[in-house]
Formats: structure tokens, sequence, C-alpha cells
């Protein structure tokens, strides 16, 4: 037993310690009801506390040199303060202003989560909604303006498919709980880097707690906590390559059509990519579509034009466009025969127009080159000799060393939605068409035709394995994530560059046969009016639903490589003539550039003065 | 028997009663408008749930409490297996896992764990009373009651794993844990608090104390509702607006106001009269459960009266103290008002504890 006398003066004092809680809580009671009971009954009374969102603006998007792609302009937002009954007239009303109809205004009421925090109708509205609104403001009480800050694409269309565009998220996203934090009418990230690197750019919102009378305007501020902006993102592309490439592009893609060389040419993807590190400094993909217009909630019209186009514009060409490689091909078929020791150097193999072995399988436009080894079958993408290769070396090792080069599997771009395409085997056929394989197959298979599916990205990839000596590099489009203070927030960590298990013999020829290319009797011997060397292989991938796709893929300077660009123009007949030439301007202006070429006067805007 | 009904503390049945009926009436105007479109099952859950406690609580009068001794491992490892049942099988409600589903109820295990706990604490210490004289003996308690500590903290329940802190607190200090001590570990937390904050805690742990010490930092609105709170108490003035005459309870300005606000509720119709009768009746149960200890033959019995009043206390003052802007917002029940089938069960039981020892006592020294 305790010493007795010692607990019961313990629970004596327990005793008062609780009686002295008790007087605290009752004397907070007297001061609240009895003495301010006045102070709380006029605010009881007026209660019209209102929480609201203070939206953060999202990070700024910079390109390669720091300038603003993507920022934020003062926008507004409509929204519903929370209401014991919601008259019809007052929605009625509201949806006509809004344009929407009194069912989304009803489902979003009942999205809300928090009912003193109004629910937002509508985000980012335009000029002219906004007059209307405030004509008709008198008309909906309850109804409130927000300002928040409202996504501004600078350049419109440029690289849009890469830098995406954000919208209000949908019931649909919310219910399938696709963003993190987020609340009726927050706006998110809907494709692109604004979607891959939504929760870094999309920033804490704060809120504000607010008493107002009646007419909603505001009388005394409790408490306010304000937004934490997103964090900003600093790309690897670059401002002025991406735009000269775009110009390129089109302005070709247009001759195309007028020259009558290619009349359906109206898509086409570039991909320019630094084999020395995986930075992606360019990459396209046409038709685009302006993303200013998603921001305000696309109109139906501007929808209906994107969506029935019949050359996807909202496709990414460049990670999800998957085209047979065609003769860009020829190099993992030839890594292949020479790795596994089935061809030399300068062994010479017959083309006479077509294989023994399958007599049906001929060179394009019935060409019969005669005797040729492996550098002047690669600058002449001779089929015959590549049938030959593939024959030797057989499908098996063809899949394998695709697949050593990255094709059939997503490069790991920081970009959603990228595909793997698909690497010709006996597996593959099997599975999807559930038939055997002939010998006709690893033909189509040596010179990229048939099963085997690349996105532009993958060539790019493999290109650079080529151009760097072997090294496997995964690109990427974000070098590093600011603060808003700008100070650095994460440099994204990308998988080490590992090397390829192919020798630096059998690149080194891979290397030969490209710079072969462009050079005379080469299939793009007009590169030799470049100042510096280029290796490039042309491709030209078989379309069964019209003209075959234009493929072009060089590197440069040979020597020591710093661009690599693969170019594919969909419906551009052959790849020398479609995408050849916009590779070529991508390096003359490269050249210009560093400063190997002289620099243009300038643009045709001062030259007018 | 004449002599069992002249033992039994009346003054403690009679207030935990009262305070029962005006947990019913609460829970009744705070989901009265929920109850006349069909919506609250409320009043029938609490009332079925106060009755099958009450019956559950005079059966076990007739158990002599200091039975329960020799299953305290037993108690105390049940304790941990339906704690970490929760862990692993429970189900999440407002981002914290604490409930246990069974059939179409939710219990919060951690509710019961409080009291499963004051037992074990009581006969933990009581075996160890001799040697409670010096800090490290104290230490072994405080270890014995880590492990449910830690579970309940993880839940996440900041409010509840406090309340065993608590409990321990009392029944420490009632053993005779010395004041320097309790000096000696004021000057410790002190000390350690900045180290913990710089080096151990990671920045959602921050965020999380940040927003305990400071609920304006939550936007998810704990600042709302604590402003909502404190206009719905003082609005009540010196008589309340009547039962059911609330408007801020009754329009649904005050979220959770059935659960954690209640008090609010109470102080928006009852009024400033209304409350300090709860408050007396509140007095009355620590009154009584002081004197229970005072009175208790052992120190088995003294000790498990203390945990289960520092229990209450702790519920009354920091649940009361958060409505009225005091404390910070934690999800802390008020007993016998909340309303909550678990903690209604864990407080009756409390009281059938007391009561208990009341029973057992063979002299009355106060």
């Amino acid at each position: 037993m305790l010493t007795n006398g010692k607990n019961i003066k313990r629970l004596d004092v327990f005793f008062k310690i609780c009686v002295l809680f008790f007087l605290v809580l009752l004397g907070r009671l007297v001061y609240m009801q009895l003495l301010r009971g006045d102070y709380y009954s006029r605010q009881a009374d007026g209660n019209r506390l209102r929480q609201t969102k203070l939206v953060a603006a999202r990070g700024v998007i910079y390109d390669a040199h720091g300038k603003e792609l993507v920022n934020n302009s003062p926008g507004f937002a409509v929204a519903l303060q929370h209401q014991n009954s919601y008259p019809k007239e007052l929605l009625t009303k509201l949806g006509s202003v809004l344009n929407i109809s009194d069912e989304e205004i009803r489902q979003r009421i009942s999205e809300q989560q928090y009912y003193y925090e109004p629910v937002v109708m509508k985000s980012n509205i335009s000029p002219q909604m906004l007059t209307r609104f405030e004509e008709e403001r008198k008309n909906l009480p309850g109804v409130l303006l927000m300002v928040h800050p409202e996504r501004q694409y600078v350049y419109d269309n440029l690289a849009v498919h890469t830098i995406g565009y954000v919208g209000e998220v949908s019931p649909y996203e919310m219910s399938r709980q696709m963003y993190k934090d987020v609340t009726v009418g927050s706006i998110v990230g809907k494709s692109g880097l604004e979607k891959q690197y939504d929760s870094v750019l999309r920033g804490v919102d704060g809120f504000t707690v607010e008493e107002v009378d009646v007419t909603g305007s505001v009388v005394q501020n409790y408490d306010t906590v304000q937004p934490q902006p997103g964090k900003n993102l600093h790309l690897t592309l670059d401002y002025d390559m991406q735009t000269r490439i775009e110009e390129f592009t089109n302005k070709h893609l247009a001759y195309l059509r007028r020259s009558k060389k290619a009349p359906n040419a109206y898509a086409a993807a570039v991909v320019a990519i630094d084999p020395r590190s995986g930075a992606i400094k360019a990459m396209l993909s046409t038709p685009g579509y302006n993303p200013n217009l998603f921001v305000q909630g696309i109109s139906e019209k501007d929808w209906q034009k994107i969506n029935n186009d019949p050359y996807s514009p909202q496709l990414n060409r460049a990670i999800a466009g998957e085209y047979p490689p065609g003769s860009t091909f020829k190099i993992v078929t030839g890594s292949a025969a020479f790795e596994l020791g089935k061809v030399k150097l300068n062994e010479k193999i017959l083309d006479r127009g077509y294989h023994p072995l399958v007599p049906t399988m001929r060179n394009a436009d019935g060409e019969v080159l005669g005797w040729l080894n492996f550098i002047q079958g690669l600058a002449m993408s001779d089929n015959v000799y590549f049938y030959e290769l593939g024959y030797r070396a057989g499908i098996d090792a063809i899949a394998k060393y695709a697949k050593i080069y990255g094709f059939g599997s997503p490069t790991g771009i920081d970009l959603p939605d990228e595909t793997s395409g698909l690497v010709a085997s006996k597996e593959v056929k099997k599975k999807i068409w559930n038939e055997g394989w002939r010998l006709g197959d690893t033909f189509n298979a040596a010179i990229g035709q048939g099963f085997n599916l690349a996105t532009p990205l993958q060539l790019a990839v493999m290109l650079s394995s080529v151009a760097n000596g072997g090294m496997h590099l995964q690109p990427y489009l974000v070098s590093k994530i600011t603060y808003a203070d700008g100070s650095l927030y994460q440099i994204p960590k990308h998988s080490e560059p590992k090397h390829i298990d192919v020798s630096q013999r059998t690149l080194d020829y891979m290397r030969q046969g490209m710079s072969a290319t462009t050079k005379q009797g080469g299939t793009a011997a007009y590169f030799r009016t470049l100042p510096k060397a280029i290796a490039g292989k042309t491709g030209t991938a078989e379309n069964s639903h019209g003209r075959d796709h234009g493929l072009f893929v060089a590197y440069g300077p040979v020597e020591d490589p710093e661009l690599c660009v693969v170019c594919i123009v969909e419906q551009g007949g052959y790849g020398s003539v479609s995408a050849g030439p916009i590779v070529y301007q991508v390096f003359e202006e490269y050249f210009r550039e560093r400063g190997w070429l002289p620099k243009k006067r300038l643009s045709d805007k001062s030259g007018k003065n | 028997m004449g002599n069992l009904l002249r033992k039994i503390d009346w003054i403690l049945i009679v207030a935990s009663l009262a305070l029962m009926g005006f947990g019913l009436m609460l829970v009744y105007s705070a989901t009265y408008n929920y109850a006349q479109t069909g919506q609250s099952w409320h009043m029938q859950r609490q009332t079925v749930f106060m009755a099958v406690s009450i019956i559950l609580a005079v059966v076990s009068l007739a158990f002599d409490y200091r039975g329960s001794r020799q299953y305290i491992i037993y108690l105390y490892v049940f304790n941990v297996v339906l704690l970490l049942t929760v862990m692993f099988f429970g189900h999440s409600q407002l981002g914290a896992q604490r409930w246990l589903q069974i059939g179409s109820l939710s219990f919060q295990p951690s509710e019961f764990s409080k009291l499963i706990m004051v037992i074990c604490l009581a006969a933990f210490m009581e075996r160890r009373i001799e040697w409670l004289e010096d800090f490290a003996d104290y230490a072994r308690v405080f270890v014995f009651l880590f492990v449910p500590f830690v579970l309940v903290l993880k839940q996440p329940d900041l409010g509840t794993s406090l309340s065993f802190v608590a409990i321990l607190l009392g029944m420490a200090f009632i053993s005779g844990f010395k004041y320097k001590w309790l000096v000696r570990l004021g000057i410790g937390f002190a000390a350690i608090a900045p180290l913990l904050w710089n080096f151990v805690l990671k920045d959602y742990q921050k965020l999380r104390i940040k927003v305990f010490l400071n609920p304006e930092l939550d936007p998810f609105g704990s600042g709302y509702h604590v402003i909502q709170s404190k206009i719905a108490i003082g609005s009540g003035g010196l008589f309340g607006k009547g039962w059911l005459a609330g408007t801020q309870s009754q329009l649904n300005f005050l979220p959770e106001n059935h659960t954690d606000f209640v008090f609010a509720v109470a102080g928006e119709e009852f009024g400033f009269v209304g409350v300090c009768i709860i408050l007396l009746l509140y007095m009355a149960v620590i009154w009584r459960g002081v004197v229970i200890a005072m009175n208790a033959d052992d120190d088995f019995g003294m000790l498990l009266a203390t945990g289960v009043t520092s229990m209450f206390m702790f519920h009354i003052l920091v649940n009361i103290g958060m409505t009225i802007g005091i404390m910070p917002v934690t999800g802390v029940p008020l007993p016998f008002l909340s309303y909550g089938v678990s903690s209604l069960m864990t407080n009756i039981m409390g009281v059938a504890l007391l009561l208990n020892v009341s029973l057992r006592t063979s002299e009355l020294k106060f």
C-alpha cells in the first residue's frame, strides 16, 4: 500500500487542477456569451461568412534560353455562393450568361465539397462573357466574380503537343481521382508537359475567409492564406530552333502539295535531339492547334474543327505516331549482320534487281545496282543488299538488335501517352495474325517494313546511339525546375546513359554508310553543300492508306555530332524529297547559329523597312 | 443489498445520466434537418447503444474489479491486436484510418483502447508500486504505454494518443511522481523539441503540427469551423435561442455539429445557463471520480478511478476548449454529449468502473 496520506494530498491537488480547468472554461464562456454576446449575435444574424479560394498561379515554362513560352495573365471566374435553396430563375439566368446547362450547374453544386466555399461555375471566362455578366450582375444574387491567374500560351501553336494545355478538371477525372488535391473548377494540365508536370506546376491554392453582407460586399476579412505559386519548368527546347522548324516544315509541306509531289502532305513530325545528352532541342508534330482555345473552355465550333480534322491535330506524332521505320531501319539490320559476323565490310553482294530466294521482292522503282559493298548498299539504300543481310542474320537477331537500339519500348521521355511501337518477330506475327513466319517477312523486316513500327522519337534515340558512340540515352525536355523566386527546386533525374551491346567497329561502319548517303552518289547528296559533313539516312515507309511516308534521319557534324534530327512527312513519298529538305534546313540554321555559315540578313520584315 | 444501495454513488449516476439526456437532446437537434428528410439514423443508434451500454454496465458491477488484474496481459495483447487490425483492415474516413467496419456499424477501437489502457496501467503500476520511487521506474511505465500510443498516433489520431498521455500523467501524479521530475520532463521536452523539429520530423509532419497549433493554417477549413463554433456559442447569450431554434446549428453553418462540435449547439440553443448546468454536471462527475479514488480500498482501485477521471477531464477540457477557441482543433469527442457509439460505450463503461471501485470500498473515509 502506498503511503495513503501522500496520495490523498495528490488527489486533492489533482481535483484543484480540475476545478481550475473548469474555471478557465467558465471564464471564457462568460466572456463570449455574456460580455460579447451582442457581437456574436450580430455576426450570427448576418452570418454570411464566405471562404474563397485564392487560385495559385501555375509555374512559368521557359525555353532553354530563359524565354517565357507559357505564363499567366489575370483572368476571371464566376462562382456561386452556398444558399439554402437555389431559385430556378437564378440558375437559368446564370446558365444563359455563362452558356452552360441547368443540369451542369446542378451537378457542380452537388459536387461542392465545402458548402462555405463558393462553387466555381466557369473558370477563365471570355471578355464578352465578362461584359454580359457585369450587365446581369444585379439579377444574380449570390454569384461572384473571382480574379485568378489564367494560363497564357505566348506563342499560340508553338510546340503545342510538347507543352500541352490546361483546362478545368472534369467530373470524370475527379471521380477517377486522376489529379491530387483538386476541387470543382480546379485548373489542371490536360496534355503534354502541363499534364506530366501538373503537380509541380500547379502550386498550392490559398483561401480567404470574409464576412459579407446581403449584397455580397465584404464587411470584414477574417483570415487569408496566400496561395503558393507553382514551380517553373526550364525546358531543353530551343525557341528559335522550334520556331524555325515549324516554319520550314509548314512551308515545305505547302510546297510539296502545290508542286503535286505529294498532294496530301498535311502531317509531319520532327525531332531534334542533342546526342550527347538526350536533351530535346525541338519537337514538332503538325498539324497542331492553338492551346489558348482550351483555356477559356473551347467553343463547340473550334472543338468540332479539331476533332473532325482527318489529320488528327491532337496526336503528338513525335512520340505517339507509329510508322514503319523504312530504310532507316537498315542500320539495325546492318548492325545485326556485322555483330554476328555474317558480312565483311568490303564483301560485295550482287543486286540483280531481286533476291533469288524470293524473286517477287524487288528494289524500289525496279533499280538494278549490281555488285555493292555495305557502304554503297546503305548510301544507295539498296533493298536487295539488305534482303541478303536480313537473310543471313535471321529475324531473331534483327529483333534482338532492334530492341538493343530501343525499338519496341517507350523511350521514357517526360511526356504522357508515349507509345512503344512494335518490333517484328515471329512471336508478334503469331500473336497478332496467328500466322507462321515466312522468309518474305524477314526480308520486309530487314528493310523496316511489314510489322516494324517506330515513333520518330525512337528513331532519334537510335540515331543518337550511333552518333555518340553507342550510348543509349533517355530523352528529356525539362532540364530543371525552379521555385517561383527562381531558386532551384529540382533537377529531374534521368536514367544513366548506358552502353548498348554493339561494338565500336560496327557503329563505325554505320556512321561511314550514313556519311556516304549525303555524298555524291548517295540518296541525299544535296547535303554536300553544307559546310560541315552530315551523316544521314533516307527512308520510305509503306502506307496502305495512301502515298508512302517519307523519312529522313541525320546527325552532324560527322566528326563531332551535336545534333540529331528525325523527320517524317506523312504521305510525302520519297524521304529524300519530302523529309530530307526539312532536315537540311534545320542543319543549315543550326550551323548559322554556330557561326559556321554566314548569318542571313535580318528577317523579311526589317528588309521591307 | 441495502448495503449496496447505500454504498452506490448516486451523484455520479444522476450526473452522468443527466449528461446523456442532454446528449440525446443535442444530437436530436444537431441532426434535426437530416432526420426531417429521413437521412438520419443518429438518434436511433445513439439511443440503442446507450441502452445496451447501460445494461452491460449494470451487469459488469456484479464482477469485482479486482478480478480483472489476472487478465491484464490478455487485455494488453488484445488491445494491441485490435489496434493492429485497424491499421491493416480498418477503413479510412476524413484522411485517417481509425474505423473498423462491422456490418453497417463503424467502430473506433482507439476509444475502447483508452479504457483498456487505464486498467492495464493501473495493474502494472500497482504491481511495481514499491519501485515507483525512482524516475527510472517510471520509464518502464512509459515503455508499457508506448506501443498502443504509437499505434494510435499512426492512424493518425493525435487527439486520442494525447489522451493516453493525459491518463498516464494523471495516474503517475497520484502515485507520487515527484514535482521536480515534472519540471525536468518539461525542461527536457523543451530542450529536445527544436532538435526533433529540425532533424527528425519530415516536412509534412511539421505541417501537421503547425496546423495542430494554428488551425488557421489548414486550408480545409478547421479555421472556419472554429469561427463558426464561436459565433454559435457567443450568440447563444444568457438563455440561448431555445432547443431546435439555433440558427447557426440548424442552418448548417456549423459542420460536424453532432460529433466534435456538439458543445456549440449546446451553447447556442441553451445559452450560458445551459452550458453552466452542463459544466456543473461534468464537475460532479470529476468530483465523484476523485472521491472514489480517495476512498478506494487498494492501490489498484485508486489508480483505476484516477485513470478514468483523467480521461474524462482531458476530453472535457480539450473538446470544449476547442469549440470556444482556446484549444487547437483535434478530433476529440465530448463525453456523453457527442454522437458516436464507440465513445459513448467507452464513457459509460468508464462510469461503471468508477462505480465498481466505489461498491467494493469497505469504509468511507471521505
